[in-house]
């Protein structure tokens, strides 16, 4: 008999921008059209929600019949690109009423695409989305640095981590190093 | 069960002993018994373990065992003889059944089931019997004693005093078990067969219980805060979470009080999700029902209510990236962490036209996507917060992440 808390929700990952505008890797874990997608992170794990702090620079409204809201979303590291469609109606009017800047949390899917001139795009399908202060940014950034550290540690020793080596060739100090460069940013 | 296993069974008792058994013999005549005797399985068993024991000439195994086991000892796949006393009696679940209840030594207590179709004598409570070749199975994860048409039951003369031995309850295992325990939480009713149900604490940790109603007398309500001492009752496992049933106990108050040992989880995190059903509710007013109504003050059991009373909660998901787990806080947890207490909430949904959703969305919006720390117990996979506390940001965990990731020269 199956417990019926068989069902887990995935986790969110945390992952700085620079680390989720390098995947390019994505699957499906099974045949089934509702089987989850998961991308492979730079750093070795699959993930197919995250989960990110940053500042809303910008946002725009786009498409005439379908309309979508597309921003960005700056962390230490680079910018996250973000949109919500009618498909997540919640969080679109969510996005519509924040006014940039601001410090926002996001919990969204990261999906790829490629443009029509072959580059590859990662942007995150937002589930949902609020405004937060600069301490919640912080404190994520310092979860961030810590959950990334500990992907680092754990390279090389999970299925997930080998398959990123052999997607991306990770190598591991260039994100120490990314690590490092987004801590500094902290102010005490 | 089939010839096969039955067969492994014996040869393993017998291998016990010291015997060299032939495994085919033993199939053999086992299939003669039943294929063209059509003897039962758990007789052919017992016959073909006594002649294979006298023909190996051991002693001590299954059918023609006369040694006296101490129950505690017993496990599953056992022919056994033991004494002990009836101390509780059972409605049985089916008329397959005659009689089911626990017997118990000094040593442990043990359930058992009497087949109807064994003929065995009755056994009344309170009495000491001496049972041989009973076969004890397992049943829901317990140990089970089972009385069948090859079982000697006779009663003894004998009425000596039994103390059960007290286990902790982080320490109890399905089957029967005897607690000293605080009454320390009373529930809802979940179901109309329930008397009473709720939470009892030791120093070790804390497990739900439940009376049933009965026919009859029935027993008797816990009284809260008290502390028992709580002879053979049943232990049943469910979704791998241990509950007490009261039913087959006996339960008598206790001086003293105990520490009780809160096995209370933390968990530190992300809000990342707020669920629908969160902020200002209406629960159904007819009392032990409190279900949450639906917006056209529906109770799925009491139908309209429009005599509703209000409550907060929130139900979210905490993730630390690793795992997301449910939490569920009730009013006090949730007046303290967004400031907005109950009755602000009602008066701001009456005068507000987004009504109750405008609370949803205040609380949203003060949660959403921020850190917290969170400590409750843990129930049917969900957290039911007793505090929670925004996570502070700490200098020297920044200091301490710098010196991880900058420790070794890139």
């Amino acid at each position: 008999m199956k417990p019926q808390s068989a069902f887990e929700r995935e986790p969110a990952r945390r992952v700085f921008a620079s680390e989720l505008r390098e995947t390019r890797y994505q699957f499906k874990d099974g045949d089934d059209e509702k089987s989850p997608t998961y991308v492979i992170l730079p750093t070795g794990i699959r993930s197919n929600r995250i989960f990110i702090v940053g500042t809303l620079t910008e946002k725009e409204r786009r498409g005439d019949q379908n309309i979508f809201y597309r921003g960005r979303v700056a962390d230490p590291t680079g910018t996250f690109f973000v949109m919500a469609g009618s498909y997540q109606p919640e969080a679109m009017q969510q996005l519509a009423r924040i006014e940039p800047p601001a410090f926002v949390a996001v919990v969204g899917k990261p999906s790829l695409y490629t443009t029509p001139d072959g580059n590859c795009l990662v942007s995150v399908r937002v589930e949902s989305i609020a405004v937060v202060d600069r301490e919640t940014r912080d404190l994520w950034v310092l979860d961030t640095a810590r959950e990334t550290l500990d992907r680092l540690d754990a390279f090389g020793t999970t299925d997930d981590s080998r398959k990123a080596q052999e997607e991306y060739g990770t190598q591991p100090d260039l994100y120490k190093k990314i690590v490092y460069d987004a801590l500094t940013q902290v102010q005490l | 069960m089939n010839l096969s296993e039955v067969t492994e069974r014996i040869s393993r008792k017998l291998e016990a002993k010291g015997a060299q058994p032939d495994r085919q013999k033993i199939e053999s005549r086992l299939s003669r018994l039943v294929e063209e005797f059509g003897v039962n399985l758990d007789e052919a068993e017992r016959t073909v373990t006594a002649d294979l024991a006298r023909e190996h000439n051991v002693t001590g195994v299954g059918g023609s065992s006369t040694e006296i086991r101490p129950i505690h000892e017993i496990v599953p796949g056992e022919w056994v003889t033991i004494e002990g006393k009836i101390v509780a009696l059972t409605p049985p679940v089916s008329p397959s059944i005659a009689q089911t209840g626990i017997i118990a030594d000094s040593s442990g207590a043990m359930r058992f089931v009497t087949w109807a179709r064994a003929n065995a004598p009755t056994m009344e409570y309170g009495h000491w019997y001496r049972l041989e070749s009973a076969v004890v199975d397992e049943y829901k994860g317990a140990p089970n004693l089972k009385i069948h048409s090859g079982t000697t039951i006779a009663q003894m003369e004998k009425d000596a005093p039994l103390l059960p031995s007290i286990t902790p309850i982080a320490e109890l295992k399905p089957g029967v078990g005897s607690v000293r325990a605080k009454f320390i939480q009373e529930w809802e009713a979940s179901h109309d067969r329930m008397l009473q149900t709720g939470l009892l604490g030791d120093e070790t940790g804390t497990i739900k219980f439940v009376i049933w109603k009965e026919e009859g007398e029935g027993k008797e309500k816990l009284d809260l805060d008290a502390v028992y001492n709580i002879f053979y009752a049943t232990v049943d496992e469910y979704n791998g979470r241990l509950s007490l049933a009261l039913n087959t106990a006996m339960y008598i108050t206790d001086e003293g009080d105990i520490e009780v040992g809160r096995t209370e989880t933390e968990i530190r995190g992300a809000l990342v999700h707020v669920a629908p059903g969160s902020g200002l509710i209406k629960r159904c007013p007819v009392e032990g029902c409190n279900r949450t109504l639906s917006r056209q003050n529906y109770c799925p059991v009491h139908e309209i209510q429009p005599e509703f009373r209000y409550d907060l909660r929130i139900k979210a998901v905490l993730d630390d990236g690793i795992r997301a787990r449910n939490v569920l806080m009730q009013r006090e947890v949730v007046e303290a962490l967004t400031g907005i207490t109950l009755d602000e909430a009602v008066s701001i949904a009456e005068t507000n036209p987004l009504g109750m959703d405008e609370i949803f969305y205040r609380i949203r919006n003060t949660v959403l996507g921020r850190y917290y720390t969170c400590s409750g117990n843990e129930f049917g996979g969900r957290l039911l917060v007793n505090s929670c506390t925004p996570i502070v940001f700490q200098p020297e965990e920044l200091a301490s992440l710098l010196n991880r990731a900058g420790g070794e020269p890139a």
